[in-house]
This record gives C-alpha cells, sequence and structure tokens, in this order.
C-alpha cells in the first residue's frame, strides 16, 4: 500500500533533491517514486536541472590575482598586529 | 607576535580554502567582476580582524558567507546596477516540467545553453531569491545553514529556493525556446 500520492510527492520534491527529508520520509519518497512513472519523470527533470546549474556555475575560481592580493593584505595586517 | 603567527595559521586553514566559494557568491550577487573581487577581498580583511570571534572547527564556509552577505547588504547594493530584473509575473511559473515533458522529458534542452545565459539568468533573480539560490544549488548548503547565515526561518528559505528555481526554470525555458532549442509548446 503506497504511503503517499502524487500530490504529496510533489511537495516533498524539493526536499528530497536536496537531501532534506528524514530518513523514513525518503524511503517512502523513494518508493514512491519507483512505482509512479510521472513523478519519477519529474523528479530526473529537476534533477538534471540542478546537475546543470552546478555544473555551469559552480566552476569559476578566485583569480589568482584576487588570492595573492589577499594574502598580501593579510599578512601586512597581522604585522601590524 | 605568536599570537598573530597563531591566527595566521588558522586563517590560512580554515579560511583561505573557501575563496572560491566566496568569489562565485559575490559574483552572483554583485553581478560585476570587478565590484566581486572587492567585495570578497572587504570580506577576508574583515574576517581576518574579527577571527578571534570564530570558533575554530565550525562552519567557517558559512562565517564567512555571512560577512560577505553583510558586507554586501551594507556596502554595495546601492553601488551595483542591478541587472534588468525579470518580469515576475510573466514568469510567474507553473512547472516547467509541464510545457517540456512532451518534447524533452529529461530536460536536455537545459545542456544546450551556453554558461553565460545561465550565470545571467541567475543574476537576473530577485536578490532575495537568487541569495538563497547560489547558496544552495550552486555551493550546496544546507537549509539550515543558509537560514543562520542570512538570518530568517527555514521555511522562508524553503520557499525562496521554490520560487527561485521556478523562475530560473521559466527563463532558461523561454530562451530555450527563442534560441530553438526546443519547440514550444502548443497552445
Amino acid at each position: 500500500m503506497e504511503k503517499i500520492n502524487c500530490r504529496e510527492a510533489a511537495d516533498r520534491l524539493q526536499d528530497y533533491l536536496r537531501q532534506e527529508l528524514t530518513p523514513e520520509l525518503e524511503a517512502e519518497m523513494k518508493a514512491h517514486i519507483e512505482r509512479c512513472r510521472p513523478c519519477f519523470r519529474s523528479a530526473q527533470f529537476e534533477r538534471n536541472f540542478l546537475i546543470m546549474l552546478e555544473t555551469r556555475a559552480g566552476r569559476e575560481c578566485c583569480p589568482d590575482k584576487l588570492r595573492v592580493r589577499i594574502l598580501d593584505l593579510i599578512r601586512a595586517e597581522a604585522r601590524r598586529g | 607576535m605568536a599570537e598573530a603567527s597563531t591566527a595566521i595559521r588558522s586563517f590560512d586553514q580554515e579560511a583561505l580554502p573557501h575563496l572560491d566559494a566566496l568569489y562565485r557568491v559575490a559574483l552572483r550577487l554583485t553581478a560585476d567582476p570587478t565590484l566581486a573581487e572587492d567585495l570578497v577581498q572587504d570580506t577576508m580583511l574583515k574576517a581576518y580582524r574579527s577571527w578571534h570571534q570564530y570558533r575554530p572547527g565550525t562552519n567557517a564556509k558559512g562565517w564567512l558567507l555571512t560577512i560577505l552577505r553583510n558586507t554586501f547588504i551594507n556596502d554595495y547594493r546601492r553601488r551595483k546596477i542591478e541587472p534588468v530584473a525579470m518580469d515576475l509575473e510573466a514568469a510567474e511559473p507553473h512547472a516547467i516540467f509541464r510545457s517540456a515533458e512532451v518534447d524533452d522529458p529529461e530536460g536536455s534542452f537545459f545542456s544546450k545553453i551556453v554558461d553565460e545565459k545561465v550565470t545571467e539568468a541567475v543574476e537576473a533573480l530577485p536578490p532575495d531569491f537568487r541569495e538563497v539560490l547560489v547558496l544552495s544549488d550552486i555551493e550546496g548548503m544546507r537549509y539550515a545553514e543558509i537560514a543562520e547565515a542570512i538570518g530568517v526561518p527555514v521555511g522562508t528559505v524553503k520557499s525562496r529556493l521554490f520560487r527561485a528555481r521556478r523562475l530560473l526554470q521559466a527563463a532558461l525555458y523561454a530562451h530555450a525556446v527563442e534560441m530553438g532549442y526546443i519547440k514550444p509548446r502548443e497552445k
């Protein structure tokens, strides 16, 4: 017997993808998604969106010249005491 | 002097590894590389000066991001040229999945969009939504950490994140339709 319906699954999707559900709720959600194709597809779509976002916008690094400038400033600050 | 060198050592170990994350968040908040550099520099100096208030081994990233955010709000928001804010009404969104599910149920159109368009769309989000989305979905912070860093309840973090994702998806979907990466849904 299903513990949650599609409506509840949709409400929990965001927390599920961020791994913020309690183990019990997460298990219910997993069980629902495994059996329900529309919810599975919607979860997959959201997951792909999040992967895209993280890989596109999460790769930039602090420029070296800024890193050096900050290190110099902090060393100077430390010497001043 | 011995104290100063201990402080600098722990600062090097705990604070410096987060420079990349601070820079990325600064870029998204300011939407301007020069301002982002200034913001990161100001943040790190302030952090060093108040390093004695940081408890070693706690969440350094969250602590630094709180300083970055407060500095941004107090000193930068006024200086910053807001990007053209998105039309909240037009983007008041149903789930984009519903529009895309027939032609592209896996959302592969997202991967055709160039990096610059993605970051532009993030930067066009209203500031409160943008901040939560960046901390959560780009920097991987948990709800509770974000709530603490920005001083709102967890429920607010969740609802802002929900709106932010919908808005961002709607903007990217509109762009993908315009570029022909995906067919618009028949009305």
